[in-house]
């Protein structure tokens, strides 16, 4: 600061400016003058003496030490000290002081007002700031990437027999056949999933999910800083492992982890060569252990291999372009794959229709936007974001128009204050100031307990949300600023009406006790209420609409039962122990029946899809079907019943070639009477892998994925898949039999026991849908009690007005009731009109939201009937309280009042 | 008027404004100090006694001459006032009473 003057001016020898203009603002201008000229002549004396620096430095000192009370106190209008200042001239800030004071004893007097005024605003910031958090964090996915525009994730679209393929990976060779050929891009890498590993180390073996196989560049394309081992040589050799920090700790503590081998379940020894940091919460994928790409087959077929596949393009190079040259790809590449895997050329191929091409995401909007078959992770929705934007800003008018009400309410009662003010002097700007100042004053009252009560919901919202914030995410200057700016806007907006309609009182009128405030301008409060009940009345009926779904799935019959299963997990590990450890179950008094079950239609399951081909006169159809293989238990163990034909069985030796059908399955292929029918699988390709099957039976449909897809065909192949067994259990004593089998399991193997039960995994199945029904409901009632907080307000208010009507009306005859309906259908016109506008709203919005189930409710009459009932029923009892305090008040009382 | 007790800045200060021939503003006052303490002052201080002074009645102050190097400002010149005079005075006897009352064997002893 110091150099930077004395550069500027390098002639005059002055004292620093900061200095003189700091020590102008601070002292006192009755003793300024004087001060400063002393300081000035010191410092002039000084540069004589000592030299510029030493001078202007110890004119800082001397300055600083001015900067004591006693300097900065202003002058007072003191009669003895009249000579400094002839007129007395009140500072800005002592007016202000004035305003505070008066604002302060005047929230205190009305401490209910205040009260109710603070917690509706409160309660609604801080679900804001709560939304907002949330938001802000599904937003900024995959944003931290250094180069997040320029990463397309390439995805395969293909269209067969007039059915989309949506594939969030693309061919195995695609990535590479791209970089060779497109000069755009500037770097490829692939990703692959090989399931969960059984990592054993030293003795201990730990199942681990979260396994991924990259392309040794992938560090460099991602932004996923190493701590340990070369960024881009880590993983070039086959069998090397990268560990995120919390996993090298996990496994190895404070050792150096660099160099030490894990085995990774049938994979083999994997060396460690590097460390990096832990994967960003708001990342698409979430990783703790990176295998080399090289350790894993990929496949060179294009038709049957496939990689999550990322391409970083240069700077400025179109995306379209990388489209049109991988597009070529399907002439090139594919052609000769057409003929093997379909037995047409390409040309026929695409005049049945069928497509393939490369999509391009951008990495950016993956998390928010992508839903395809087999993404990473389960995303999210764009849609939920905006939905709890909406609510958000909802929330938050509701609680602007709560505080406008109470705000104009609460200082109906000051007109004499203003009267007053206005005959002493006051100009109408000052009396606005005013009047805002105080509603900013309460407005910050409600953010310090807003930030209370987000303190204090936080744990509960993230279990809800399912994210993991700390206060320090909202504590930080982004989003404190943002929220002390918010509530300054919503202070100025909300505090503008009563602050304009006040200020311009005449004094005349008002001191004359002629004062029937021109506030009866009730057509203004009386829209900000109906708004209020239209947003209300809104969220009850999505409220209603969500938990009916909700109810719906729950309770649908799903085609299997899920009640009493028992799954047991990794059941591979056993090897050729598997059968003798299965009969071994089946003997327990509690297990009915026991099953290898490792496809199974909730939670984990092994995945199988196969192109199928269906002979029909002299036309092949071929379609791509979901398939699961089972043994003979199967069906028996989850419940799910044959519609024709008969199950497998283990003294048929010819069921290896046998099949069943769902029902959607039957009604795809196109058979009339399936049983005995033919159908032959199309394998990788080659010759070997195509099979011919008999189909023996047909199964009820049931719901093998959620219930936001239709059921799809699926076809049931004799082979039970040992990764997992299905107990059917009859038992209250379900502890017992657990450790019974955790003895056995114990007996026959090291590797961890696991398990889990089936009801409780179809459950998880719809934690998301849940989820958005929970927080809606939750959101519905906190919108719902900012309205009443405000209903309640007005109404006393009203009541309040109307007490002298209320006393002419009951020495005129009228009764309790009569008081009470006549104080009431004015709200309840209210909520009318609101249920009315709300009511298409809500109902288009809901059945947008039903669109995305394929088994779903309608939107029925009554969600709309029960909804508008509860608002009439939360506002009559909020207003009744106030009417009946009215009604039953003695006339003589109300009428003296004059 | 009631009995005021002079701190030690202040009785220093008011015996410099007394001793020089004419008013005095700050600057002169706090070199004088300096020169005669071998302490250093900052002005702040200087200008915080005066003007107590002044609220005490001892000194009185009147706005003067403006010079170039002050940039223009005026000073504030100070004078002693009558009352300043007699706590001055008051002072001196309290301290010329305490001095007789030393025996003067107990000086000679010390050595001094």
């Amino acid at each position: 600061m110091l150099k930077k003057t004395s550069s500027s001016q390098p002639d005059r020898q002055s004292p620093p400016r900061w200095a003189d203009r700091l020590l102008e603002w601070f002292v006192a201008p009755h003793l300024l003058e004087y001060v400063q000229g002393d300081l000035h002549e010191t410092f002039y004396k000084q540069v004589d003496q000592v030299g510029i620096g030493r001078a202007r430095r110890s004119y800082i000192w001397a300055v600083l030490n001015c900067l004591t009370p006693f300097f900065a106190k202003r002058q007072r209008p003191d009669p003895s000290r009249i000579h400094y200042n002839k007129y007395p001239k009140p500072l800005f800030s002592d007016m202000l002081l004035n305003y505070l004071t008066i604002a302060l004893r005047n929230l205190w007097r009305h401490k209910a007002f205040t009260a109710i005024n603070i917690v509706g605003l409160a309660v609604g910031l801080a679900t804001c700031l709560l939304i907002v958090l949330y938001v802000l964090h599904e937003l900024s996915y995959d944003r931290y990437h250094a180069d997040a525009n320029r990463i397309y994730r390439m995805t395969l679209y293909g269209r067969m027999d007039n059915k989309d393929i949506n594939l969030a990976y693309t061919s195995g060779p695609a990535g590479q056949a791209l970089l060779k050929e497109c000069p755009g891009v500037e770097a490829v890498t692939r990703l692959r999933r090989e399931g969960a590993f059984l990592v054993k180390y030293n003795d201990r073996i730990i199942k681990e999910e979260n396994v991924a196989f990259v392309d040794s560049n992938f560090f460099s394309v991602f932004n996923l800083p190493m701590l340990k081992g070369h960024r881009v040589r880590a993983l070039v050799e086959p069998n090397t492992l990268v560990l995120t920090e919390t996993m090298a700790r996990k496994y190895f503590g404070q050792t150096d982890p660099i160099g030490k081998t894990l085995s990774m379940g049938n994979l083999g020894l994997f060396r460690i060569t590097g460390v990096c940091e832990d994967v960003p919460s708001n990342t698409h994928f979430h990783y703790d252990v990176f295998g080399s790409l090289q350790s894993v087959k990929t496949g060179s077929k294009w038709f049957a291999s496939g990689a999550y596949t990322y391409v970083r393009l240069r700077e400025g190079y179109p995306i379209q372009q990388v489209e049109a040259i991988s597009n070529g790809f399907v002439r090139k590449y594919m052609a000769s794959e057409v003929q093997e895997f379909f037995g047409m050329t390409l040309p026929e191929f695409l005049q049945k229709g069928n497509r393939f091409s490369f999509v391009f995401q951008p990495l950016t909007s993956i998390h928010l936007q992508s839903n395809l078959d087999d993404e990473l992770e389960a995303n999210s929705d764009i849609k939920y974001v905006y939905i709890f934007s909406v609510i958000a800003l909802f929330i938050l008018l509701l609680a602007c128009i709560n505080f406008m009400n109470l705000s104009t309410v609460g200082s109906a009662g000051r007109s004499k204050e203003v009267g007053i003010r206005k005959v002493l002097g006051s100009v109408r700007m000052q009396l606005v100031s005013q009047f805002l100042a105080e509603s900013v004053l309460l407005t910050f009252l409600a953010l310090v307990l807003a930030m209370g009560l987000v303190l204090l919901l936080l744990p509960g919202f993230n279990e809800l949300a399912g994210k993991q914030f700390t206060f320090s995410a909202i504590a930080n200057v982004k989003m404190l600023g943002g929220a002390v700016l918010a509530c300054l806007m919503v202070g100025l907006l909300a505090g503008s009406y009563p602050a304009f309609v006040l200020s311009s009182f005449k004094p005349i009128t008002v001191l004359n006790g002629r004062m029937q405030v021109s506030l009866r301008s009730g057509w203004f409060r009386n829209a900000l209420v109906t708004v209020q009940f239209v947003v209300s009345i809104g969220m009850i009926i999505a409220t209603i609409a969500a938990n009916q779904q909700l109810q719906f799935m729950q309770n649908k019959k799903v085609g299997f039962d899920k009640e009493q299963v028992l799954v047991l997990h990794d059941t591979q590990v056993l090897g050729p122990k598997l059968s003798a450890f299965k009969a071994e179950l089946a003997k327990l008094a509690s297990v009915v029946q026991v099953s290898k079950a490792g496809f199974l239609p909730a939670g984990s399951s092994s995945q199988s899809v196969d192109g199928i081909q269906i002979q029909d006169g002299t036309r092949i159809g071929t379609y791509r079907t979901k398939s699961y293989f089972v043994d003979d238990d199967y069906l028996s163990t989850l419940g799910i019943r044959l519609a024709q034909g008969r199950n497998f069985s283990k003294d048929s030796p010819a069921d290896n070639s046998a099949v069943l059908l769902n029902e959607a399955a039957v009604r795809t292929y196109g058979f009339k009477n399936p049983i005995g029918k033919q159908l032959s699988t199309v394998g990788d390709g080659t010759e070997g892998s195509k099979r011919t099957y008999t189909i023996i039976g047909v199964v009820k449909d049931f719901h093998f994925e959620s219930m936001h897809q239709p059921i799809a065909p699926l076809l049931l192949f004799y082979g039970g898949d040992s990764g997992q067994l299905a107990l059917r259990i009859r038992t209250d004593d379900i502890p017992s039999l657990l450790t019974n089998i955790e003895q056995r399991w114990k007996a026959d193997t090291d590797n961890p026991f696991a398990y889990s039960f089936l009801n409780d995994r179809f459950n998880t199945m719809y934690r998301s849908d849940q989820r958005i029904g929970q927080l809606v409901s939750i959101f519905a009632g906190l919108a719902v009690l900012i309205a009443c907080l405000g209903l309640f307000g007005l109404a006393a208010f009203t009541t309040h007005q109307r007490t002298k009507e209320i006393g002419v009306r009951k020495v005129l005859g009228a009764s309790v009731a009569s008081i009470v309906t006549l104080l009431l259908t004015n709200y309840l016109k209210l909520i009318l009109v609101a249920l009315l506008i709300a009511s298409p709203i809500a109902g288009y919005v809901m059945s947008e939201w039903l669109r995305d189930f394929a088994y779903k409710i309608e939107m029925e009459w009554w969600f709309f009937a029960l909804a508008g009932g509860l608002a009439v029923a939360v506002a009559v009892l909020t207003v009744s309280y106030q009417a009946i305090k009215a009604a039953l008040g003695n006339p003589v009382k109300s009428l003296r009042t004059e | 008027m009631k009995k005021t007790v002079l701190g030690e800045l202040e009785e220093l200060v008011l015996l410099v404004v007394a001793a020089s021939a004419e008013d005095v503003y700050g600057v002169p006052v706090m070199e004088q100090l300096q020169q005669q303490t071998g302490r250093s002052f900052t002005i702040s201080a200087v200008h915080t006694t005066l003007y107590r002074l002044e609220e005490k009645g001892y000194l009185s102050s009147s706005v003067g001459g403006a010079t170039a190097e002050r940039g223009g400002r005026s000073k504030r010149l100070f004078s002693l006032t009558t009352e300043g005079g007699k706590v001055l005075l008051e002072i001196q006897r309290m301290r010329t009473r305490l001095w007789e009352a030393i025996p003067q064997a107990k000086l000679q002893l010390l050595g001094l």
